[in-house]
């Protein structure tokens, strides 16, 4: 190992953005938080993109390792420790001044802080914790902070960071239990999903006593429903009556309650209510298994999950109030899209994910057995994986839907949503001006923002064709979809599967050289399947 | 037949409102009014049978208005001809005008009557002077021209006169600090202290220069911005493209990554 003991804050800056930049998770969104008098910084809920790299991804946060020497011997990862690489090592104060110096020019938004693991996860994760307390209470930053978890660190650690941070994320790595097996031989899911667990439930009691705090609260109530979740009752969510329960605790000093104690023991009835409603998928002590997704809800054995802290530390920010992420790599192991898609949905279902991020697998150690991609990274998979976790988080789409057991990979020619219409022709086209809101999100072309001024402008009249490219409708998708007033925009559209094909793939290059100007829609989806040939 | 009338009014937010003002109350119909914002004492092409109304700004008739707006309308729709009256664009005085109008009769509907072109007309300049205030929020550069007491200086050069929203963002964020905020394009400034108060001035030449002196200064940080932001791309991923669709080139003055 090369240790560069004497590296200029420069240099360890160079090595260890240059460790972190396979970290895929570069936003800043997820909570509105205005300023604080004398301290640095605010957020905002949609994020803010600052600069974009030259591979044109953004740059919103200091994306940086603390330390990129590590014990393990993660085979996709350019740190391992068999590597043979420079190593560097922030001191808290290195990363705190990085920050504070990038927050004030408007480079960023605020820090992203992982790290490779040295002695031990608890170690690291201290590590962790003494920046981010750094940064918030001595340099009183009040900017936005995403921190990773370190898989097997103690509870009473991950708690404290969650204090200070806005976001964390403990990274699935690997879609399937068998590649993390294969691939992270010192990592285990139980040791991943944990931390998820205790994050899930500290945000959900957080919420309950200390409000939203700034977080997206429609949206919340939003995914919420989608989900069939049953909503705590007004009484708990007023605000009056959490302060009164806080302050009544701290007054008794009740040293054996937790946040959680208060709620169990002062609103019994609630919490009974809410298990018969769906909600159990939350309780810390269930032990489902999913089948299909190979997530389980791990057993919390005697782990202590509840928020504990609470008393000792600043709760005006609320605890990881912007939620949590997760990413896996995509490409290095043999899942299909499909089982890729369906570890997404249960993550946002069972664990309340705010967002699920895939990263095309780059293959940094030159491993031949990993090499199943001819040596370049899936970056097209990887965009149509995003495209499908839209469509689920925002569209009403299930994996099901979308993909199968029987077609279990994405269309290399077409977005997964047109894929989907032209697969359901049955419900084409949609009268603009009768369609629920739903059912216009469906339709190709149509995204939530257009969906709503459709709505909005059906209130003073009709919509045609001309308004609908007026607000943002991507015609030349949504054409073959749609009937204003029971007409179709042109009288020679026909609502029909090869028809539109050849339409929206006429002009692109690659299909044309492939099945030529009669493509079928068959022939697209005959040839799907991303490890048959190159779509990049 | 009726003729036109033309209400000339002074280039700016107040000479407009002022303008609306006079407009609305003549009762003269609202088919045959036009405003037009008179830049540098030039007026464009003279109508021939037209009737030109010079209007007189006062803070009575801007008030007026903009209370109406509020009050008969919505506040969405002040938020909207506000963002509107500060573009750039030769129809806004019309548009604004039109849309007020028609805002009267038919309410708080009128942000989403999409059928009336004054209403599409006023959503795409809307849309393109909020994307210009995000822009500007992502990628203004605050330099430290100035220690003890530190003075922040960023410069932009936006199509539209944004400095107030961008200012106010600021002006939350950095609250402790001593900051300006310069717009070449429309020669003004704001200026932030730490206890909130802001203002912003139109700026004289010798001020300007003033600025781009302090701008001069080399900083130790934007060295290690740079190394971050080259080390941050994955070479795998390299797209130049992408890069130019994310951030096309018209825009990386003043930004220190881009020199």
């Amino acid at each position: 190992m090369i240790f560069e003991e004497n590296a200029t804050l420069s240099e360890k800056l160079q090595i260890l953005s240059d460790a972190a930049k396979y970290d895929v998770a570069c936003t800043s969104s997820g909570v509105d938080r205005k300023s604080k008098k004398g301290e640095l910084g605010a957020t905002s809920a949609p994020g803010i993109c600052h600069a974009f790299a030259a591979d044109g991804r953004c740059v919103s946060l200091l994306k940086i390792l603390f330390t990129n020497e590590c014990i393990y011997n993660c085979r996709y990862c350019i740190n391992r420790v068999s590597n043979d690489v420079p190593r560097a090592t922030f001191t808290p104060e290195e990363v705190c001044e990085l920050t504070m110096e990038f927050y004030r020019r408007n480079y960023i938004e605020g820090l992203f802080l992982s790290s490779g693991i040295v002695q031990s996860p608890d170690y690291t994760m201290e590590l962790i914790c003494k920046t981010l307390h750094d940064l918030r209470v001595v340099h009183r930053f009040n900017g936005y902070i995403h921190c990773k978890t370190i898989p097997g660190a103690s509870s009473e650690l991950i708690e404290q960071v969650g204090w200070y941070a806005d976001r964390m994320s403990v990274n699935l790595e690997l879609p399937t239990e068998e590649g993390l097996k294969k691939l992270a031989p010192n990592k285990s899911r139980r040791n991943i999903l944990m931390p998820m667990r205790q994050i899930q439930s500290g945000m959900a009691e957080s919420r309950e006593l200390l409000g939203m705090k700034g977080g997206n609260r429609s949206a919340f109530w939003h995914t919420q429903k989608r989900m069939g979740r049953d909503m705590p009752s007004d009484r708990l969510v007023s605000s009056a009556y959490k302060q009164s329960m806080i302050s009544a605790d701290k007054a008794a000093g009740n040293k054996a309650s937790g946040l959680s104690d208060v709620i169990s023991d002062g609103t019994k009835d609630v919490i009974i209510k809410n298990d018969g409603n769906g909600i159990e998928d939350v309780n810390i002590n269930s032990n489902k298994k999913l089948n299909t997704t190979g997530i389980y809800i791990p057993d919390s054995g005697k782990r202590n999950t509840g928020l504990t802290q609470w008393r000792h530390v600043d709760t005006s920010r609320g605890f990881v109030p912007a939620g949590q992420s997760t990413q896996m790599i995509i490409g290095a192991t043999g899942e299909s899209d499909y089982q890729i898609l369906s570890v997404t949905e249960a993550l946002y279902k069972k664990f309340d994910l705010k967002r699920v991020f895939y990263s095309a697998f780059v293959n940094v150690n030159n491993d031949s057995a990993l090499d199943i991609n001819g040596g370049k990274p899936p970056l097209k998979r990887e965009h149509r994986l995003y495209q499908a976790d839209w469509l689920l988080r925002y569209y009403g789409f299930e994996a099901g839907e979308i993909l199968s057991e029987n077609r279990p990979f994405f269309n290399m020619y077409l977005d997964p949503k047109c894929d989907w219409a032209l697969s359901h022709l049955e419900n084409f086209p949609v009268e603009i001006n009768t369609a629920d809101y739903n059912t216009l999100l469906r339709v190709p072309g149509i995204g939530m923002k257009s969906a709503g001024r459709i709505i909005g402008a059906r209130k003073t009249g009709n919509v045609d064709f001309e308004m609908l490219k007026a607000m943002g409708v991507v015609m030349k998708r949504a054409v073959y979809f749609i009937t204003c007033n029971g007409h179709m925009m042109y009288d020679f559209l026909k609502v029909e599967e090869d028809y539109i094909t050849r339409s929206l793939m006429a002009g692109e290059q690659g299909v044309m050289d492939a099945f030529g100007e009669s493509v079928t829609y068959k022939q697209l989806t005959l040839f799907d399947d991303f490890q048959l040939g190159s779509a990049e | 037949m009726k003729s036109l009338r033309i209400y000339q009014c002074e280039d700016s937010v107040d000479g407009i409102f002022s303008a609306i003002y006079d407009a609305g109350i003549s009762g003269y119909g609202h088919e045959y009014i036009r405003i037009q914002p008179v830049v540098n004492g030039q007026s464009s092409e003279l109508e021939l049978f037209a009737d030109y109304i010079e209007v007189e700004i006062s803070e009575k008739k801007v008030d007026s208005v903009l209370k109406a707006i509020r009050e008969k309308i919505s506040y969405e729709a002040y938020t909207y001809v506000m963002r509107v009256v500060i573009s750039s664009e030769p129809d806004r005085a019309d548009v604004i005008y039109q849309f007020i109008t028609y805002g009267f009769t038919i309410g708080a509907k009128i942000t989403e009557a999409m059928q009336l072109d004054c209403v599409r007309r006023m959503f795409t300049i809307n849309r393109n002077v909020n994307n210009e205030i995000n822009r500007f929020v992502e990628i203004l550069r605050f330099k430290e021209v100035q220690k003890e007491p530190s003075l922040l200086l960023a410069v932009m050069e936006p199509k539209h006169s944004i400095l107030p929203m961008v200012t106010e963002h600021f002006a939350d964020r950095f609250n402790p600090e001593w900051f300006i905020i310069y717009d070449k394009t429309h020669h003004e400034a704001s200026f932030h202290n730490p206890d909130g108060r802001w203002e912003i001035r139109i700026l004289t030449k010798d001020e300007e220069e003033g600025i781009n002196k302090l701008n001069e200064v080399e900083e130790e940080y934007s060295g290690l911005w740079k190394v971050f932001f080259d080390t941050i791309a994955v070479e795998e991923r390299k797209s130049h493209e992408r890069q130019r669709n994310m951030i096309p080139i018209y825009l990386r003055k003043n930004m220190p990554e881009f020199e």
